[in-house]
């Protein structure tokens, strides 16, 4: 049997394990009010939580979690984007283990990372590198 | 001695495979016995293959059906570890695809395999003893070459085990 897992939990371990990946470069949740001034930062966003559900009428019969979260890195700099990315590849590509720290962390089976693109926003004057980290959750 | 008490994914699990040309392939009861397995599970000795295919035990029934009787039966008896057919990546230098290699040209070589899946602190093992055939080079040019074998394990000789 495997219950329900927190999506508040999995927030909390992306945020920190980021921030510890590319510290000191600031981390945040969907948006930064403070693009303008700052010459890196970077954002995440979680998407696709969901544990398949099994047969049978008892709702915590369910399968391991696999959610992905996008990480966006802004930088001022377009190489300093890709040496954060390469950060990010080199840290967390294939990664296996405690995830998120020993507060709120919990034990993934791997980490996926897909580097997507790169881009440039003219209006915000910020380049722009896009990846995918796909996340398996022993449940 | 502590079980994974989790769902887990299928590639949580690795292979690893006893070093040396002519190993020393553990007994029935070592192979049931985490210090004796664990020596073997340690990166030095991992397997850089594709995926781990099914593992564990193959199905063996006798059947009988008696004239006149409506139903048969099928009376389970002792049954063979599976033989698995493994898929690699070929490095042809890579140490452990070289001893297996060597195994296949031997064909009498019995060596210790051993599958751990972990959840990320509590660790379940399965070994078993084996030898290596049908080592292959599949060199087809639309993907990377793959180095294929298969492994017959040897009757009986498994056991499983779980670290604390």
């Amino acid at each position: 049997m495997a219950t329900q897992q927190n999506p508040v939990q999995y927030s909390k371990a992306i945020q920190y394990q980021l921030a510890s990946i590319v510290t000191p470069v600031p981390v945040y949740a969907s948006f930064n009010r403070n693009f303008a001034t700052q010459p890196k930062f970077i954002t995440w966003m979680l998407r696709n939580v969901h544990q398949p559900v099994y047969t049978g009428a008892n709702q915590a019969n369910k399968g391991i979690d696999r959610p992905t979260f996008q990480i966006s890195v802004f930088t001022q700099v377009i190489e300093d984007g890709f040496t954060i990315s390469n950060q990010i590849l080199q840290s967390l590509h294939g990664y296996a283990g405690l995830f998120g720290g020993a507060t709120d962390g919990f034990q993934i089976s791997k980490a996926d990372v897909h580097w997507l693109y790169n881009s440039y926003d003219n209006e915000q004057k910020l380049a722009q590198v896009f990846m995918d980290c796909t996340l398996d959750i022993p449940t | 001695m502590a079980l994974p008490n989790k769902i887990l994914p299928g590639f949580s699990a690795s292979m690893y495979a006893q070093p040396s040309a002519s190993p020393t392939p553990l007994t029935l009861s070592q192979l049931s016995t985490v210090g004796s397995v664990s020596a073997i599970a340690v990166s030095g000795n991992l397997m850089n293959i594709e995926a781990i295919p099914a593992f564990g035990q193959d199905d063996a029934v006798a059947s009988f059906a008696v004239a006149g009787a409506r139903q048969s039966d099928k009376i389970p008896t002792q049954s063979a570890p599976t033989s698995m057919t493994i898929t690699a990546a070929w490095n042809p230098s890579d140490t452990v695809t070289l001893l297996l290699r060597a195994d296949a040209y031997s064909g009498t070589v019995d060596r210790t395999f051993v599958i751990a899946a972990t959840d990320g602190s509590n660790i379940v093992y399965y070994a078993f003893n084996g030898r290596v055939s049908q080592f292959q080079i599949d060199a087809q040019p639309g993907a990377e070459a793959k180095c294929t074998f298969t492994i017959h394990p040897r009757g009986n000789l498994y056991g499983w085990s779980n670290n604390a």
